[in-house]
Parts: structure tokens; C-alpha cells; sequence
């Protein structure tokens, strides 16, 4: 029994560490409309670089705001210089989901021969052990929760309450009404690249420091556990995205603790799989999966 | 040239080319974007191997795996194309019933990435990472397999195969079936307004697509006699996606024509660049990076390939430049 109550500690941390992702991945695919399948590799990009920050002695947690910044202008760029490009050209659904394929490969091995195929960690990241009642959870873990309860508090106080946040979601709705209502859906969506993209990047670094020890193989596992909980919310709801990776997060850690750890992604996946079959438009979307492309 | 490398090039070439021509009929006439291509080919291979293997006791118990039937030649290869086929009717079933066909590419990226991911840590299942090894070739306890004339023989046999599958992917891309295919590709909406049904449609190009995938699996493994969870990673796929844009998405020729062009010579064009250049594994992550490179500037500058499907156009039919002057007024 010891063993189900850890895992629920460790499943707190994993939903925490999964709805920053979530919730960025489906914001940026709710409001540009781009399944950006990069998003795995930008978060392990950003992982790096608040590894390589942290290696030269400076301390974990600015490392964070870094990987956090870096990910925010890797993704606006990502987004003016190859995808916006496309879009603007009428590339079809399926092409741009192609092309952010090929983005995917070409990140994971550009970094390939800068950062090198060994794992590595982060130094001094744990700190002190905190004991609740049979859950044993770091310092850092705790933070970690605490800081995705902020952010998604944030995000959603941007979504409810900013002006910002209501022409995300009337761009998310109908861009070219946006538009006509005098919404600058131009800058909206460069402000969507840049927020998903700070999420992203925050995201890798947290995932980092929850897992062991991490490499360029890990962006394929983030970008599947982000997929996942984004699917099962229903995709484009940062809401969902939210209940998705409580589901995901505290499913996978429980199944780890009763089954097998390396399955933990497959776990991930078996969700998928019913949801896309029972429900394919996710637990909150009415349309989602289901809608016609485009 | 020695016959060796001769044989192993022409080999490649035809399972690459019968693996392009079942991704054209799947995401160049039909529009099904198979990110999971390689796991077809994969289930071919493996089972090919299991077939045609001894049971696993056998060489000393070093490697662990079901089956172990030892079947004589044809039936491996029979039994990879059945498998092919067979894995791709539950899979079919689940993501292409009711899904978007943007979901339907990332459910089966992940597929991809999954399945690899069991199979190399389920080690009983199929010898986990290490894979299959010492795969018997056919025939081979009739022909000594290291001769140059059994090289040639198995090029002959992949020969046979790439006709027969030509044949028989030309014959569908052009015949009123096909027509459906692409109309449903065009616009879903439309073909199911003039009575197609597009669920069928894909599944049974999914399926066809999956045998012969399963086809080109068993053909390889017969030649390179290991398959192990490395040789099939998802970005595999990706490889053979950018040979059919770069060959022309829809045009069977252009299929081939992508694969002699990207994973034949490509691979062989880059394998004569030293890989000490710069740090460990810098080459093939360029190589890689290429690839990626290969699509984006294909999919920009030249979106329908170095050979675009033909336009079919029937006798009656309103020339294009008349339609778009109606429109235009």
C-alpha cells in the first residue's frame, strides 16, 4: 500500500510537470491551428539549455526562466521563419503536420552533435526531503507542483480576464471574423508563439529535473505524454489539457508502481488509443477531433 | 564493383521501391498519411524471420523469441505480407474510422514510437533491443548463399516482386477504384456525396498497403538476415515520406523514381563522406538534418515533385482555363 501512496506523490509531480506542456501544446494548436509536432524537441532544447546554464554554476531555478525565455523565441521563430511561411503559402493541414515533422528531425539532430548522446542531470536539484503521510516528495518537487498551479492560474486569468486572452480565444473561434472586428490576429498569434513557447520551454526544464537523468531520445517521450493529455481534454482546450494531464499523470505514475516503469509511455498511449476511439473529441471539446480539417 | 555490393544495392533499391509504391497508394492517391509505415514492415520482417527460423533453443539458446517454424521458402515471405496485412485491420479500424486526418497522422507517429518502445523492452517477445539475428535466407539449404549466383538469384526474386507489385499498384492507381481514391483524397465531402464510402475506401488501401509493406519487410530480412528494433525507428518513415514528395506524391513512377533518388542514392551518395569529420556522429545527424531539409524545400519550391501526378482529363470535360474565367467573372 506504501508503494500506491508514493506513487500518488510522484503522480502530483508527473500531472504537474504534464499540464504545463498540455496546456501549452493545445493553446498553441487551439488558437494557430498548427500541430506542432517540434514541441517535444523544443522542450528538450530548452531542458539543455538550462543544463548547460546549470553546469557553469548557476543556480536551477534561473536556469528555468531561461529555458523558459529560450523556448518562448525558438518557437515565435520556429513560427516566422518556417511554418507562417507555409501557411501563408495555403499549405494543406496534412502538409504542415509533414513539415513540422521534418522540423522535429532536423532540431533533435542539429543539437545531436553539440550536446552528444550521453543522459545527463541537473546538479544540486533536489534538496530536502518533505514526509506527508506516507508520501516522500523533494523540495524541488513540491516547487514544481506549486509552480504549475501558478502558471495555470495565470493562464487562466490571461484567458478570462485580459484583453489579450479574449482575442486569443476570438482568433482561436473564427480568425477571419477576428480580423474583420479589427483584432490583430498577427500579433495575437506571434503572442500565442511566444507564451506557448515560454510554457514549452518551462515545461522541458521541469520535466528535466523530474526525471533522473534525460537526452535528445526524451523529446519523442515528452512530445507523446503533451499529445496525449492535449487528446484526452479534447484538443485546443487548455482547460482539458488541464483535467487531461491529471488523468495522465496520476494514471501513468500508479500504473509505473503496479506494473512495469518502462511502460509508463505505453500506459500513455492506451489512453489514446480508448480515447480516440470512444471519444474522439476529447472530454470537453464538442468538435475537436471530429471536425473536417481546415 | 564487386557482386556483393552490386547485389546489396539492387536489393535495397527493390524493397525501397515496392515499400514507396504502398506508400503512394496509401498518402499519394488515397491521402492517408501512414506515419507508422515502418511498423508494417517491421511485422513482415519479423515474421518472415520467426518462420524461417529454428526454434529459439536452437544456436545455442542465445536469443529468445516465439515461433521458430523453419517453413521452406515461400511461406515466409507469404506469412510477412499476411502479417503486414493482418496488423493493419485492428489499426486501421481504430484511427481511421472517425478521426480528422491530421489525428489520424499523430496516432500513428505515436503508434510508431510506441511499438518500437514495447518491442524492444518485451526482450521474450522477440529478442527485446538485440533483435533477430542469423535469419536463414530462402533456399539456402538448397543454394550456398554465399555465392555470387545466389546474389543474383535473390536479385532476380526481388526483381519478380517489384513487377508483380507495380503491376498491381498501376492497375488500381488507374482504374475507376482509383479515380475513387483520388476523389475521395480531393474533397471527402464530394465522394460521399456521389456515394463513395471513404471509410471503406481507406481501410482496404490500408490494408493492401500494409501487405505489401509486410512484403518488402520479409524480402529484406531474407537479404540482411537480422532485424532489430534500431533498423526500424519512426524517423524511417519519414525517410520514405520525403522520397514519395520528392518523386511526386500520386505518380507511381515518381515513387520510384524517389527511391532511387533519397534512400538509395542519398545513403550511398553521403556514404563516402568520412564520418571522423568533426565530433562523433555528427555525419549521420547531418545526414538526418538533410533529410528534413530534403522535404521542407520540396514541399516549398517544388510541392509536387520531380514527377507531378499526371492530370487526368476526359473527353467533354471543361478545359480548366474556361472554368477559371467563369469563376473569374
Amino acid at each position: 500500500m506504501d508503494l500506491y501512496v508514493a506513487a500518488f506523490g510522484f503522480g502530483l509531480v508527473s500531472m504537474s510537470v504534464i499540464a504545463i506542456a498540455a496546456v501549452g501544446f493545445t493553446m498553441q494548436f487551439g488558437i494557430t491551428n498548427m500541430i506542432n509536432l517540434a514541441y517535444g524537441e523544443v522542450m528538450i532544447s530548452s531542458a539543455y539549455v538550462a543544463y548547460y546554464l546549470n553546469k557553469a554554476g548557476i543556480s536551477i531555478w534561473i536556469g528555468m526562466i531561461a529555458g523558459a525565455l529560450f523556448g518562448a523565441v525558438f518557437s515565435f521563430l520556429l513560427n516566422r521563419i518556417v511554418y507562417a511561411p507555409f501557411l501563408r503559402k495555403g499549405t494543406s493541414h496534412i502538409g504542415m503536420v509533414i513539415v513540422s515533422l521534418a522540423v522535429s528531425l532536423m532540431i533533435a539532430n542539429l543539437l545531436l552533435p553539440i550536446v552528444g548522446y550521453y543522459n545527463v542531470s541537473y546538479q544540486d536539484t533536489t534538496g530536502g526531503l518533505i514526509r506527508a503521510g506516507g508520501i516522500v516528495l523533494t523540495t524541488n518537487q513540491i516547487a514544481i507542483i506549486g509552480i504549475a498551479v501558478v502558471l495555470m492560474l495565470l493562464i487562466h486569468g490571461l484567458l478570462r480576464y485580459t484583453r489579450l486572452g479574449k482575442a486569443m480565444r476570438a482568433t482561436a473561434a473564427n480568425p477571419t471574423l477576428a480580423r474583420n472586428c479589427g483584432i490583430p490576429t498577427q500579433r495575437v498569434v506571434d503572442a500565442v508563439w511566444l507564451i506557448t513557447g515560454a510554457l514549452c520551454g518551462l515545461a522541458g526544464v521541469v520535466a528535466a529535473m523530474n526525471s533522473d537523468s534525460f537526452a535528445i531520445a526524451n523529446g519523442a517521450g515528452f512530445l507523446i505524454t503533451a499529445l496525449a493529455a492535449a487528446v484526452l481534454g479534447g484538443a485546443g482546450q487548455p482547460y482539458g489539457a488541464m483535467i487531461g494531464a491529471v488523468i495522465i499523470g496520476m494514471v501513468t505514475e500508479l500504473s509505473a508502481a503496479a506494473w512495469a516503469p518502462e511502460y509508463k509511455e505505453v500506459v500513455a498511449f492506451g489512453i489514446l488509443v480508448a480515447v480516440m476511439v470512444l471519444r474522439p473529441q476529447g472530454l470537453l471539446a464538442k468538435r475537436g477531433a471530429l471536425a473536417a480539417a481546415g | 564493383m564487386n557482386t556483393y555490393y552490386a547485389a546489396n544495392l539492387l536489393i535495397y533499391a527493390g524493397v525501397d521501391i515496392i515499400a514507396l509504391l504502398a506508400l503512394n497508394l496509401q498518402f499519394g492517391v488515397s491521402g492517408i498519411v501512414n506515419f507508422s509505415f515502418i511498423v508494417f514492415q517491421a511485422a513482415g520482417a519479423y515474421t518472415a524471420a520467426v518462420l524461417s527460423l529454428p526454434p529459439d533453443s536452437a544456436n545455442g539458446g542465445f536469443q529468445i523469441y516465439f515461433g521458430g517454424y523453419q517453413l521452406p521458402f515461400p511461406l515466409p515471405w507469404l506469412g510477412g505480407a499476411v502479417a503486414g496485412g493482418l496488423l493493419s485491420i485492428p489499426v486501421g479500424l481504430v484511427v481511421l474510422r472517425k478521426l480528422r486526418s491530421d489525428y489520424q497522422a499523430i496516432a500513428l507517429l505515436v503508434l510508431s514510437i510506441i511499438t518500437n518502445e514495447v518491442i524492444t523492452n518485451a526482450r521474450p517477445l522477440l529478442n527485446g533491443a538485440a533483435g533477430l539475428a542469423l535469419v536463414p535466407p530462402p533456399l539456402s539449404d538448397q543454394i550456398d548463399p554465399n555465392t555470387s549466383s545466389y546474389q543474383y538469384f535473390y536479385v532476380g526474386l526481388t526483381a519478380v516482386c517489384v513487377v508483380l507489385v507495380f503491376v498491381l499498384v498501376n492497375r488500381v492507381v488507374n482504374s475507376p477504384y482509383g479515380r475513387s481514391l483520388r476523389a475521395m483524397r480531393e474533397r471527402e465531402i464530394a465522394a460521399v456525396a456521389i456515394g463513395k464510402n471513404p471509410v471503406q475506401l481507406k481501410l482496404t488501401v490500408f490494408i493492401v498497403g500494409g501487405v505489401i509493406a509486410g512484403l518488402s519487410g520479409a524480402i529484406l530480412v531474407g537479404f540482411i538476415q537480422l532485424w532489430a528494433p534500431s533498423v526500424w525507428l519512426y524517423p524511417e518513415t519519414i525517410i520514405l515520406f520525403a522520397a514519395i514528395i520528392v518523386g511526386g506524391r500520386g505518380n507511381n513512377v515518381g515513387a520510384i523514381l524517389g527511391a532511387l533518388l533519397v534512400p538509395v542514392g542519398f545513403e550511398e551518395v553521403t556514404r563516402f563522406i568520412p564520418t571522423t569529420i568533426g565530433p562523433p556522429g555528427l555525419i549521420p545527424a547531418l545526414q538526418w538534418v538533410a533529410i528534413g531539409l530534403l522535404i521542407i524545400g520540396f514541399l516549398w519550391f517544388r510541392p509536387d515533385g520531380v514527377r507531378p501526378e499526371p492530370r487526368h482529363v476526359f473527353d467533354g470535360a471543361p478545359v480548366l482555363e474556361d472554368v477559371d474565367h467563369a469563376r473569374g467573372t
